[in-house]
């Protein structure tokens, strides 16, 4: 059967590799060609490029300029460039300029000014926010550096909430997500690589790793995969993730997605990557292990008791999402002897009139559970609160009354679903969510051997899966050196080792004496 | 379409996998009926007995908040079967849901029965059957199990397992009645070296005079109680050899016996001595046993002689001669000699009641005698039970007092008469 599945696999990836070489009205012809020393000509193809006067915000700007007493061009985005800038720092000086012995670099203030001679580099430039300068007679253009993309501050993180620790959260703009991680990691071996991903859309996905930490070997495969994908366009992290990951149809999440740059900084400093990409309020951290999408960053921030007692806590709500409801039907149906006389008596008296048998009860509520949930995210923030109060008066009150469930179903459900949320990862989350209902499956089909069965299954397929080459449940199966934060953690003084599964350049980490 | 083929190919082989292995003759909880506890008696017929179940209503008493039900909270019925596992379907030609033993508390077995050679058959189907649990109770009842079973009706404990529990759990503490269960019997039988104790239990009240005797050497049925209650009494043990019921031992002598068994563990044990002070009065006390007892075994020429050595833990708790022990030592120890003697009287008088009527041990001596052999086929050959009715047993008891209650001043007497 296993082979199957491989095979299936297999399959799959075979496919994708089936690439799209010619990408048709592009005008990739016209983007190859070189500028020529006559403005008119450049400028015609520019025009053609960007559909002047078709498209609105495509600033095209003659000019005559008197310094240099030739006749100049401007282009550029005005949604995306710094129209102050270009007003202040690059009409002004150049209209006022008297000096024809003065270059183009001497004259205007901008930041950064390059020379280019193709069309296809001054298009990508333009593409990202900056000014194209053609002049008359020269066979080349000037980018002038000016963008000014719209995007919301730095705000609270939404879904990791801590009580303790930092507030910051990314947002969609790479450059202030890579000022943040800088601003938390001051070394000049933080090394930020910039690789386009697509091709129409020219998404720039932006590589973090410390250089002498992290493995170089996984840098290059990652780089690698990066640069091999051949898109149209990818939008965001989140559609990037589908696209690197090994395993796609697994039910566990192999790589790990964090909006906090304090988590994401302290991920660096062990030696894993970090992808950053404009539009995306996020990052990706891999390679990624099961407990790094059980961990929070609060367990290091809070006293080492506290801290570990929240892990205990949440691999336990972990243990009762996946097993309540699959117990309570593997017990009441194959069972029944294991429950106490008073407690089986009272189910099998709630259960008389109740007309499905528990199974059927078990797969409603949890139906409702999931739809409220699904529901109550969706709604209009509005409307919010009525839905969690009709979902829990009636699918609670009223299901009992009516006869319809019986009231230690809703214990049950309500338990596994309210456990679920302890598991904050969102992937996690899901993937917890979806294997409840295989235990569900399996215990109303043989009890809880048929539990047992399935469990030790999951736990073989968990053992085998792997994130960029590190075992899922690394360091803990198979063991490696590690700082030992698993399940609990240890005195962050004694956590002194980088995760042996990175193979970092150097796994020391403090002196053991500190 | 193709890229799924596999995929259709591996569900449709585990929904084909799991459609053929999964239990779907499965019954849900409130598809069946809960049998509390099972009645043997002998029945006329040969081969035959009769079966009477207990039956648990599971609405009555099971909510905390409405849905109240007018419906009693059990239902019993007797019919003739071949054994009580058979009898299941023959019941549901009166009972409507399916009969689980899943909840089976106690089986209740009269004398009559008890007392037959071919009772040991009827009792080892409960080891063949799946869902009878070894921890189930066994009860002798005086008269018919049936009877017993319909003139059983407690006041407060309406539910039946409840009853069942709470009683035979505190008889069990206090000692008056065995603590054994089926898996004993079983054992105690299969080992043939021990008696077997099952407790002792009747409705029927019997008039007696034997009022002069300490508060606990009753036989079900002889305790004198007046109020509105009910008739059932548990008191006292019915002794089994090799599977069949030879006699009956009363509540004082099935505490003695606990005493010298290290198997049971008594947690409330309160009896009376005779106070050596004063003849008319008893004083009260609480026995412990918090150290294992120790044998000794050696053979004289081929008689077995066996020391055991009984540490007992006493709190004294009544001074109905108002002699304030804690402030009087030479008092302590007259009393401890006293009751001593008082206990090793008592005890030597049981072991020798036991040789001589039963000739065979209730307190599994045989487990400590086992390791003085080097293989169990010497053990065997030595035949324990027939070798104990001539054995020579000292039994000595150690005493430890504990505290003498609690300590307030008492009155001096010719104070308060003056």
């Amino acid at each position: 059967m296993l082979k199957e599945m491989f095979k299936l696999f297999k399959k799959q990836q075979k496919k994708q590799s089936s690439s799209v070489k010619k990408l048709g009205g592009e005008q990739s012809d016209l983007k190859e060609k070189e500028f020529s020393r006559h403005l008119q000509e450049n400028l015609s193809i520019l025009k053609k490029l960007y559909s002047v006067p078709d498209n609105k915000d495509i600033k095209l700007r003659e000019l005559y300029l008197e310094g240099f007493k030739k006749q100049a061009a401007l282009l550029f985005i005005s949604t995306i460039t710094d129209v102050k800038s270009v007003e202040e720092n690059i009409l002004k000086p150049l209209t006022e300029n008297t000096s024809s012995t003065k270059h183009v670099r001497d004259v205007v203030s901008v930041q950064m000014v390059h020379e280019i001679s193709y069309f296809k580099d001054a298009v990508k430039d333009i593409n990202k926010g900056n000014a194209l300068l053609v002049l008359e007679g020269e066979a080349w253009a000037y980018v002038l550096d000016c963008p000014d993309f719209q995007s919301r501050a730095i705000e609270k993180p939404d879904n990791e909430i801590l009580i303790k620790g930092p507030k910051e959260a990314f947002n969609e703009k790479a450059v202030a997500n890579i000022s943040l991680l800088r601003k938390k990691i001051r070394n000049e071996n933080l090394i930020v690589e910039g690789i386009e991903v697509s091709q129409r859309s020219h998404n720039d996905v932006f590589v973090l790793y410390i250089r002498g930490l992290a493995n170089e070997k996984l840098v290059t495969n990652i780089k690698k995969r990066l640069g091999s994908l051949e898109v149209n366009a990818i939008q965001n992290l989140s559609l990037l993730e589908e696209y690197i990951e090994e395993r796609n149809y697994s039910i566990f999440p192999s790589i790990l997605n964090t909006e906090r740059p304090d988590r994401a900084a302290s991920f660096l400093e062990d030696g894993y990557i970090i992808l950053l990409m404009d539009n995306s309020p996020d990052s990706l951290v891999l390679p990624a292990t099961f407990w790094s999408f059980f961990h929070s960053p609060e367990d290091h921030y809070l006293r080492i008791h506290y801290g570990n007692f929240t892990r205990a806590l949440r691999m336990f709500a972990l243990f009762i999402t996946l097993f309540t409801s699959a117990i309570y039907i593997a017990i009441t149906t194959y069972h029944a002897e294991m429950i106490p006389p008073d407690l089986l008596l009272a189910i099998a008296s709630s259960r008389e009139k109740v007309p499905f048998p528990a199974v059927i009860e078990i797969l409603i509520m949890e139906a409702a559970f999931e739809l409220i949930r699904e529901a109550g995210l969706r709604v209009p923030s509005p409307i919010g609160p009525t839905i969690g109060i009709v979902g829990a008066l009636i699918l609670g009150q009223a299901a009992v009354e009516a006869n319809i469930i019986s009231p230690i179903v809703i214990i049950v459900v309500a338990l596994g679903g309210l456990s679920s949320f302890a598991v904050s990862d969102l992937s996690l989350n899901f993937g917890v969510r979806l294997i409840r209902f295989l235990f569900i499956l399996s215990a109303s089909m043989i009890g809880i051997y048929g539990m047992t069965a399935f469990f030790v299954a999951g736990l073989f397929y968990m053992v085998s899966l792997k994130s960029f080459g590190v075992p899922y449940l690394a360091p803990l199966s198979p063991s490696y050196k590690s700082s030992k934060d698993t399940i609990f953690r240890r005195l962050v003084k004694n956590e002194n080792i980088r995760p042996g599964f990175l193979k970092p350049s150097d796994s020391q980490k403090k002196s053991d004496g500190a | 379409m193709r890229q799924f083929k596999n995929l259709v190919e591996f569900s449709l082989l585990i929904i084909i996998v799991l459609s053929l292995t999964g239990c779907w003759d499965q019954k849900e909880l409130d598809q069946k009926a809960y049998v509390i506890g099972i009645g043997l008696d002998p029945h006329e017929a040969e081969g035959k007995v009769k079966v009477t179940y207990i039956i648990a209503n599971p609405e009555v008493g099971s909510q905390q908040s409405g849905g109240g039900t007018n419906e009693p909270p059990q239902e019993t019925i007797t019919l003739a079967a071949d054994d009580f596992i058979s009898s299941r379907n023959t019941a549901n030609t009166v009972i409507s849901k399916e009969i689980s033993y899943d909840l089976l508390r106690v089986i209740i077995v009269s004398e009559k029965l008890a007392k037959e050679s071919d009772f040991i058959r009827w009792i080892y189907s409960a080891a063949k059957d799946r869902e009878i649990k070894r921890s189930t109770k066994l009860i002798v009842t005086k008269e018919s199990a049936a009877k017993f079973i319909s003139n059983n009706k407690p006041k407060l404990e309406t539910r039946p397992h409840k009853y069942f529990e709470f009683m035979i759990d505190r008889g069990q503490q206090t000692g008056m009645i065995p603590n054994t269960d089926l898996n004993d019997f079983f054992r105690v039988t299969e080992s043939d070296a021990d008696l077997f104790l099952a407790i002792y239990a009747t409705t029927e009240k019997e008039e007696s005079d034997r009022s002069n005797m300490s508060d606990d050497d009753f036989l079900a049925g002889e305790i004198q109680v007046e109020g509105v209650t009910n008739d059932a009494q548990f008191i006292g043990s019915a002794v089994f050899k090799e599977g069949i019921m030879i006699g009956k031992i009363t509540g004082e002598e099935t505490r003695i016996s606990s005493l010298l068994d290290d198997t049971w563990d008594i947690g409330d044990f309160k009896t009376t001595f005779k106070d050596p002070f004063d003849e008319r009065f008893r004083i009260s006390a609480r026995i412990a046993k918090t150290r294992a007892n120790k044998f000794e075994f050696k053979q004289q020429s081929g008689r077995p002689v066996i020391d055991i050595k009984v540490p007992l833990y006493i709190e004294v708790l009544s001074d109905p001669s108002m002699i304030n022990y804690a402030k009087n030592k030479e008092k302590v120890n007259d009393l401890k000699k006293a009751m001593r003697t008082k206990i090793e009287d008592n005890i030597t008088k049981y072991i020798k009641y036991t040789q001589e009527e039963f000739k065979g041990d209730t307190f599994h001596l045989s487990i400590p005698i086992r390791t003085e052999f080097g293989t169990l086929g010497e053990f065997r050959d030595f035949d324990w039970m027939k070798s104990y009715s001539n054995a020579e047993v000292n039994v000595s008891v150690d005493i430890r007092f504990g505290e003498f209650g609690r300590q307030t001043k008492f009155p001096k007497l010719e104070e308060v008469r003056d």
